[in-house]
């Protein structure tokens, strides 16, 4: 009889259903939070040494390990490749890549137990040593024994000079097989010894002339993105949300397209449309900066479009009645009593607006073309070094763009704290 | 006075048509009627807020049918009483007033005798969000009343409060009908409230309006 009572009402307990939530949320979050600390972590802050040629010959483990023949008092860089288990160098054992100092004669490749007649997969590169150091109309021409591989254009860290003016990060403006020019700040006395090494990829992305203005051109536009879109989509908004007029429909259907087209398609749109516009306007935007702000404004605004629609449909229209019966007139109402609570959304409508162009590639790419110091953006940085072969040189652009984006929600939730407070 | 003359409107499949009311001035009128049968609308017409398709709108002694809700003179409460968010007390009642280009001193003259009359001295500053219903209401009929309107218009201003509000708001609505001479419209439900304030009493059902004294 107990069932009937009042009392015999038990509820299954809630703990399988929150579960739930954190589970299929959290693995979201976590996936996100990973993505990002991969990006940071990946990244080897550390310098590298400047590195001579292979010394490992192309070929196979035939029988067992292998000895290469090493100079002593050398220091060697060692990369293991998969079919190797490490590297024996004296009585030390290297199973991970790192560099060493040759004590003996040689060393020895340890092939996995397991691959007889794998292929040699492992690197071994000596580090190069500095020769000779001649100073002449301050610029800096150094000798290093071995061929060092450094191109035009790439930093140096010298480090271990013992007059001021040395010590520091120098663009190399001039190479050889093993000779290195880089300039020196006027006056700067002659020095016996120095080292080099190559600064990690962050620092030699954030000295280059190419990305510096990248960094710039991408921080200009996306700005001026940003302005035209709020300047477009607040009135559209809140036109599309305010007012019924014929073919609404149609006009919300055209608003959509950037967002649904594929961004690619956009740029190719706005390309073959410069086709048709006189000569002096498409010479002054296609290909130059303006049809980067172009590329980038016309996907951006519509989704700042969409969020200002959407904070004016938020609004009741009670407001506007009020101040109208109150004496204002549609603008008076509109900027009194609507955009002061609109601006949550502004602010809104504006971050999501700068990050879009931010990432913009697509539409850039085909409209704007990838021009060094003309047209390139962030993006395009990232692509030049991922097609260059130089993965580590794109995650250092990748983890610019991360902190562009970082300090402008920063700004953004700044900005929208104040407002929450006052 | 407020005089409506044969108004027809239309909102979708909502239909009113060839109403007429008339209030003289300083009268104290209630407009009763189901929840549906289009009050809200008949006052927004009122208002100016919604177009007739028909029909005159006669307050004071101008014919206002087609001037925008800015120049008829009126004072509108709405049911939610829509105050203003990011406003304090004081902006909401000194609104209509900026509006006017009173000067500054004119301003604080006037907010400060609607904040007597209201009760609302010691709220000047807070923002809306931090008023009781009771509070929120005085503060709507400040701002409505600041501009020296002809006439009130009262949606349902007492629902939504608990006895003891209902009873000052009460006391207040007839003390603001006393001492303004405004001729007042008021939207309610309750036979109780029309009794109590109403010197006039409006029926709209089947979308006519008709007088019982």
């Amino acid at each position: 009889m107990s069932g009937t009572s009042p009392n015999s009402h038990r509820i299954a307990s809630d703990k399988p259903f929150l579960l739930g939530l954190a589970v299929l949320g959290g693995s979201y979050l976590l996936i996100i939070a990973a993505m990002v600390l991969a990006d940071l972590v990946y990244l080897n802050y550390g310098d590298r040494p400047v590195l001579g040629p292979e010394r490992l010959q192309q070929g196979r483990y035939t029988g067992g390990e292998t000895t290469v023949a090493v100079e002593p008092g050398r220091r060697y860089f060692f990369r293991r490749g998969e079919n190797e288990a490490g590297l024996r160098a004296g009585n030390q054992t290297l199973t991970r890549d790192g560099s060493f100092r040759a004590d003996g004669g040689t060393v020895t490749l340890l092939p996995r137990a397991q691959e007889q007649a794998a292929p040699i997969t492992a690197s071994l590169r000596p580090e190069a040593r500095v020769r000779g150091i001649v100073l002449s109309n301050d610029v800096a021409t150094v000798t290093t024994d071995v061929v060092h591989g450094q191109l035009w254009g790439e930093f140096l860290r010298v480090s271990g000079a013992d007059a001021p003016g040395w010590n520091g990060v120098h663009e190399i403006t001039h190479t050889t097989t093993n000779q290195l020019s880089f300039a020196v700040a006027a006056g700067t006395a002659a020095v016996g010894s120095l080292s080099l090494s190559r600064p990690n990829p962050l620092v030699q992305a954030l000295r280059s002339r190419d990305i510096r203005f990248s960094i710039k051109l991408s921080l200009v536009s996306c700005t001026l993105t940003t302005l035209l879109s709020l300047w477009v989509a607040v009135p559209i908004g809140y036109v599309m949300s305010r007012f019924e007029f014929r073919g609404k429909p149609v006009i919300d259907t055209l608003l959509d397209i950037p967002i649904v087209l594929p961004p690619l398609v956009v740029g190719l749109s706005l390309l073959i449309l410069f086709r048709y516009m006189p000569e002096w306007l498409s010479d002054a935007v296609v290909y130059k900066w303006p049809a980067v702000v172009l590329a980038q404004f016309m996907v951006a605004c519509a989704f700042a479009v969409r969020t200002m629609r959407v904070t004016f449909d938020q609004i009741p229209q009670r407001f506007e009645q009020v101040a109208l019966t109150l004496g204002c007139n549609r603008r008076q109402a509109f900027w009194r009593i609507i955009m002061p609570q609109a601006k949550g959304g502004l602010l809104a409508a504006g971050t999501l607006a700068w990050a879009r162009a931010l990432g913009e590639f697509g539409p850039i790419l085909v409209f704007a073309g990838a021009t060094r110091q003309k047209t390139e953006v962030l993006p395009t940085s990232a692509f030049l070094e991922l097609q260059a072969g130089r993965t580590e040189g794109m995650l250092a652009v990748s983890l610019i763009m991360i902190a562009a984006a970082v300090v402008v929600f920063l700004i953004a939730r700044t900005l929208g704290m104040k407002r929450i407070f006052a | 006075m407020i005089a409506l003359d044969k108004i027809t409107l239309r909102q979708g499949d909502f239909e009113l048509c060839d109403v007429g009311l008339e209030l003289s001035a300083s009268e104290y009128g209630v407009l009763m009627g189901r929840s549906g049968c289009g009050k809200t609308t008949l006052l927004e017409a009122v208002c100016g807020l919604r177009n007739i398709e028909s029909g005159k709108i006669i307050l004071g002694d101008r014919d206002v049918t087609t001037l925008p809700p800015a120049e008829r003179g009126v004072g509108y409460v709405p049911q939610d009483r829509a105050l203003f968010p990011t406003l304090p007390v004081r902006e909401q009642l000194a609104f209509a007033l900026v509006l006017r280009s009173l000067g500054q001193a004119a301003i604080a003259d006037r907010v400060g005798e609607l904040a007597e009359l209201l009760g609302l001295a010691d709220l000047l500053d807070r923002m809306p969000d931090r008023l009781s219903g009771g509070e929120a209401q005085r503060v709507a009929l400040g701002r409505a009343l600041a501009h020296r309107p002809s006439v009130l218009c009262l949606d349902e201003p007492l629902a939504a409060l608990d006895e003891e509000l209902y009873g000052e708001m009460c006391r207040l609505l007839e003390r603001v009908h006393q001492e303004t001479g405004v001729t007042i419209l008021h939207i309610t439900h309750s036979p109780s409230e029309a009794r109590r304030l109403a010197g006039c009493h409006f029926c709209l059902a089947d979308g006519k309006v008709t007088r019982n004294e």
